[in-house]
């Protein structure tokens, strides 16, 4: 695998959307090549930062209170 | 006393029903606050899905993924409701499915992922806001909400492949917004002209 089969398989790899055989090719590859790993670190650590970022706060108690009399 | 045993199990399945659907409340209204960027109106938008999802409760099969069916309900709502229909407009996907190679060759225009650990979490939300709703809604369902990419084609009603673009071109559009707020605030120096 080169760089751009690389880089071309990296949202799905940072998505865990590859194949068993692709996800290994590019494992390999990432081991063998520090910018294409870089690459890897950023994009992972970006995908962590937005969910941990974007997934915080509850909907309000009066929200809730009337979905409750809502749906039940 | 068939009719009472008939209502007590239809009022039974409704109240699994609603049950399941609302233990989904929270992270419905964290997509929705995401999605208009205004509490007043997230507020409405959740609401108006649990109804819609109450009436449409035959149509969901149980055992089937019901956070993505409540996220499809409430994502065509909020198209029709705050942006005047359903987006058919595929101008943001552009230039073909895949440049990423061209688009990633550049490595000098990104923030280093130790950067991001310095950037703080507003900044991030307000990063994520700043998307193009048909980016946005993507980053939402894959990154914040774990979805699958299928999950997610089915969702927004497109093609893996337009997931695909368009949660790359989300990527590459937040990479460059927490870049340069680094560089504003000075996590990182901006470089210099002709440097």
């Amino acid at each position: 695998m080169n760089c751009r089969d690389c880089l071309e398989n990296l949202d799905r790899y940072v998505d865990r959307e590859l194949t068993d055989d692709e996800l290994s090719e590019v494992k390999r590859h990432l081991a063998d090549c520090p910018p294409c790993d870089d690459l890897y670190l950023l994009q992972v650590n970006l995908k962590r930062l937005v969910k941990v970022c974007c997934d915080q706060g509850e909907a309000p108690q009066h929200l809730r209170s009337k979905l409750r009399q809502i749906l039940f | 006393m068939v009719m009472v045993a008939e209502h007590a199990a239809e009022t039974d399945a409704r109240n699994r029903f609603a049950e399941e659907a609302i233990g989904y409340l929270d992270t419905l209204y964290r997509g929705a606050l995401r999605l208009t960027r205004d509490p007043a109106q997230a507020e409405d938008l959740v609401q108006d899905t649990y109804v819609r999802a109450l009436r449409y409760q035959s149509s969901y099969q149980v055992g089937t993924n019901m956070k993505a069916w409540l996220f499809a309900i409430m994502r065509n709502l909020f198209w029709d409701r705050f942006k005047g229909g359903r987006p058919e407009d595929v101008s943001l996907d552009g230039d073909g499915e895949f440049a990423l190679y061209d688009t990633l060759k550049d490595p000098t225009a990104m923030p280093e992922a130790d950067v991001l650990d310095r950037i703080a979490a507003d900044e991030v939300v307000r990063a994520v806001e700043k998307l193009p709703e048909l980016h946005r809604e993507v980053v939402l369902l894959v990154d914040v909400e774990g979805f699958s990419y299928k999950d997610a084609a089915e969702v927004l009603g497109v093609p893996i492949g337009t997931v695909m673009s368009r949660l790359h071109r989300a990527r590459r559009q937040l990479q460059r917004s927490l870049h340069e707020y680094a560089e504003e605030s000075g996590i990182v120096h901006a470089r210099e002209e002709g440097a």
